[in-house]
């Protein structure tokens, strides 16, 4: 367990795992008694799902304008480089953007059979799958941002023949560098392409993931609270 | 000893987190930590991610979002009205009548789009209504729409050869060809089971159809020009060798979508639902890839696939009795997973056992679609049954009674494809010689 460092005092395990199991009990236990603070946060909850879905959508749309420029440059012998992993990044991007947004749709796939069983499965047993889930949700967010952060600190570059804006890097980093380092930060900037850096691609995988976790844990919230299960498929209309 | 434990350890873990309803693709991780952390020295989250986004971001999978948003689109125009006006004046004089309708229809709409409930839900929306009013009886009409809206996923494109040729690093061009004439002869063999109906049950059939003149059978059938269009353009340039087999799919979104247009059915409307539906259903098998990427690293370090492939050629048992064992365990596999579930999960397991054992990949992929077609009208969990009885307001018992003779159809389907085998393999060789 060394692979868990510490946060704030504390094991990074616990603010994963231990933490939202323990908000999830008090959800158990006081019912709609505390509906009222979570309500708000489920709205705005549902709000950021759909827009990540938006930007899967926009980034499937990528692929397409993509795949069709890469016919294009290869009919009239223009060179396109790289287009095949810039159409790869843009489809993790469709991947992981949807994931929870699929999620709140139900569109994801499950064995519903003992679910349907009866009332008293329906309702544990999608409580205890929900829980499973969360946790193991929570297991692939924690290693995808680790993942991109080793790639952002090793420099990682990729395998092929694209490039990118030495500027779009540089906009990134500024999320991640404090303010008064910018200036220094930017003498560097020399304006040329550059091979991609593994870790923006990657920055969809570690948004996605989060969102799929956050959205395990807020689904298992809202039935504790509530009693019932928000997440409906629409397929069989 | 360790293998036994491990494989005890793996299908407990899987059956148990598949059962409690946790969603699969989120199983298949949950399985995989579980034998990584138990089995290994490996820091499991590590390896995980590096082979997770190397399979999410591969160039190979990107046919996948394409095609299911082709169908979308397709699946939102007036496609269905169109195709049923056109195809019943030639179905007509068929013995068997408009019932041929659900076949020709599904075949065809099967070639544009790659899912069996879309396939199923664009038919039957129009053919259930029609056929019920001609007087055709409901266990023909419903039966033989389950089982041909199947062809969705063996006629190109087909979602489920797409993951199938990601999964074990196949071109999904040659396997989309493999799948054209196997899946004609379904087709064929569904019609047959109409015919064979027709003459067996005489007091079953409706009244005639009224006649029509060859010129308005013309004109009815301009409305499948469209559709047959691109058809041919979509499956003649990967055929040609001009697309691969994303960019083919590129072409037929941009082609659906000059089709909507035309018909004025591209609203923005029905523009936003194709691309957020072709959204969800794409991350759905996207979580459901990244799950089986993890879980067959997971066992490859167990070297249990090799154990097992070593295990069953120490056997020396013949192609055909795996064959056949095989079906039996994708059938009962099938009765709870769907289709495409079914595919990744077994493929790091059975990938070496039929290398080992010299069966062709291509036509493996062809047997395991017919396979795994069975799995969506076999009860509990069938998925054309949820949908169909969405649509009839039918028990799916009664449903998956309707369809029985269309799943022995696809066992005869096994058995003609294990004794002509170049049904499935010829085609795909052809383009093979072509590209060279």
């Amino acid at each position: 367990m060394s692979d868990w460092s510490k946060f704030i005092g504390l094991p990074l395990w616990f603010w994963l795992f231990i933490l939202p199991t323990l908000i999830s009990l008090i959800c158990l236990f006081l019912q709609n008694k505390i509906e009222i603070i979570f309500k708000p946060i489920w709205k705005i909850l549902d709000k950021i799902y759909f827009f990540s879905g938006i930007i899967a959508a926009i980034s499937m749309c990528l692929i397409l304008l993509i795949i069709i420029a890469q016919m294009v440059t290869r009919w009239t012998g223009i060179i396109f480089e790289g287009s095949t992993e810039f159409a790869g990044y843009a489809m993790a991007s469709t991947s992981f953007f949807a994931l929870a947004y699929a999620l709140s749709k139900g569109a994801h796939i499950r064995v519903s059979i003992f679910l349907n069983l009866n009332s008293f499965t329906k309702k544990w047993l999608d409580i205890f799958a929900l829980f499973i889930s969360s946790i193991i949700a929570t297991f692939f967010a924690r290693y995808a941002i680790k993942t991109n952060f080793m790639s952002e600190m090793l420099n990682d570059r990729t395998q092929g023949q694209d490039q990118i804006p030495e500027a779009i890097v540089y906009i990134l980093e500024m999320f991640i560098t404090s303010p008064t380092n910018w200036i220094s930060m930017w003498s560097n900037y020399e304006g040329k392409w550059i091979f991609t850096p593994v870790w923006i691609p990657q920055l969809p995988m570690s948004i996605g993931t989060i969102l799929l976790a956050i959205c395990l844990w807020d689904h298992l919230s809202r039935l504790l609270i509530t009693n019932k299960s928000e997440i409906k498929s629409d397929i069989v209309k | 000893m360790t293998e036994i434990l491990a494989t005890v350890i793996f299908l407990f873990s899987l059956f148990f987190l598949l059962g409690s309803s946790v969603w699969v693709g989120l199983s298949l991780i949950g399985v995989a930590w579980i034998g990584i952390e138990l089995f290994t020295s490996r820091p499991a989250g590590d390896a995980m991610i590096t082979t997770i986004w190397t399979g999410a971001s591969s160039w190979t999978l990107t046919a996948l979002p394409l095609f299911i948003w082709m169908g979308e689109i397709l699946y939102r125009t007036r496609l269905s009205e169109d195709m049923f006006k056109g195809l019943s004046p030639w179905m007509r004089w068929l013995p068997g009548g408009l019932l041929h309708t659900n076949i020709a229809g599904c075949t065809l709409f099967a070639a544009v789009s790659g899912s069996s409930a879309a396939t199923l839900t664009t038919v039957g929306k129009m053919s259930i209504p029609e056929l019920r009013k001609r007087g055709y009886p409901e266990y023909m009409i419903i039966g033989t729409l389950a089982g041909a809206a199947t062809l969705g996923l063996m006629i190109p494109p087909s979602l489920t050869l797409i993951v199938y040729g990601v999964s074990i690093n196949e071109s999904i061009t040659k396997l989309f060809m493999a799948g054209v004439i196997p899946g004609l002869i379904l087709s064929l063999l569904f019609m047959l089971y109409i015919v064979f109906w027709y003459f067996y049950f005489p007091n079953e059939r409706p009244g005639a159809e009224k006649s029509i003149g060859i010129k308005q059978m013309i004109t009815e059938s301009k409305f499948l020009l469209p559709i047959l269009a691109l058809v041919i353009i979509v499956i003649g340039s990967m055929y040609f060798g001009w697309a691969t087999a994303t960019e083919a799919a590129a072409v037929g979104v941009v082609g659906a979508l000059t089709l909507a247009f035309s018909q004025g059915s591209l609203t923005w409307k029905t523009f936003s639902n194709s691309l957020m539906g072709a959204t969800r259903t794409s991350a759905m098998i996207a979580l459901i890839l990244m799950g089986a990427a993890f879980l067959s690293l997971s066992m490859g370090f167990t070297g249990l696939p090799r154990a097992l492939a070593n295990y069953i050629d120490g056997l020396n048992l013949s192609p055909i009795v795996l064959i056949a064992s095989l079906t039996i365990f994708y059938i009962i596999l099938g009765m709870f997973l769907d289709g495409i579930s079914s595919v990744v999960l077994t493929m790091a397991i059975v990938e070496p056992m039929i290398r080992q054992a010299g069966i062709d990949v291509i036509w493996f992929g062809i047997f395991v679609v017919v396979v795994v077609e069975m799995a969506q009208v076999t009860p509990p969990i069938g998925f054309n049954l949820f949908v169909l009885q969405g649509m009839t307001k039918h028990e799916i018992s009664y449903i998956a009674k309707t369809a029985i003779p269309m799943v022995a159809l696809m066992v005869l389907m096994v058995i003609i494809l294990v004794i002509w085998p170049e049904l499935a393999t010829w085609l795909p060789d052809t383009i093979r010689q072509r590209g060279n």
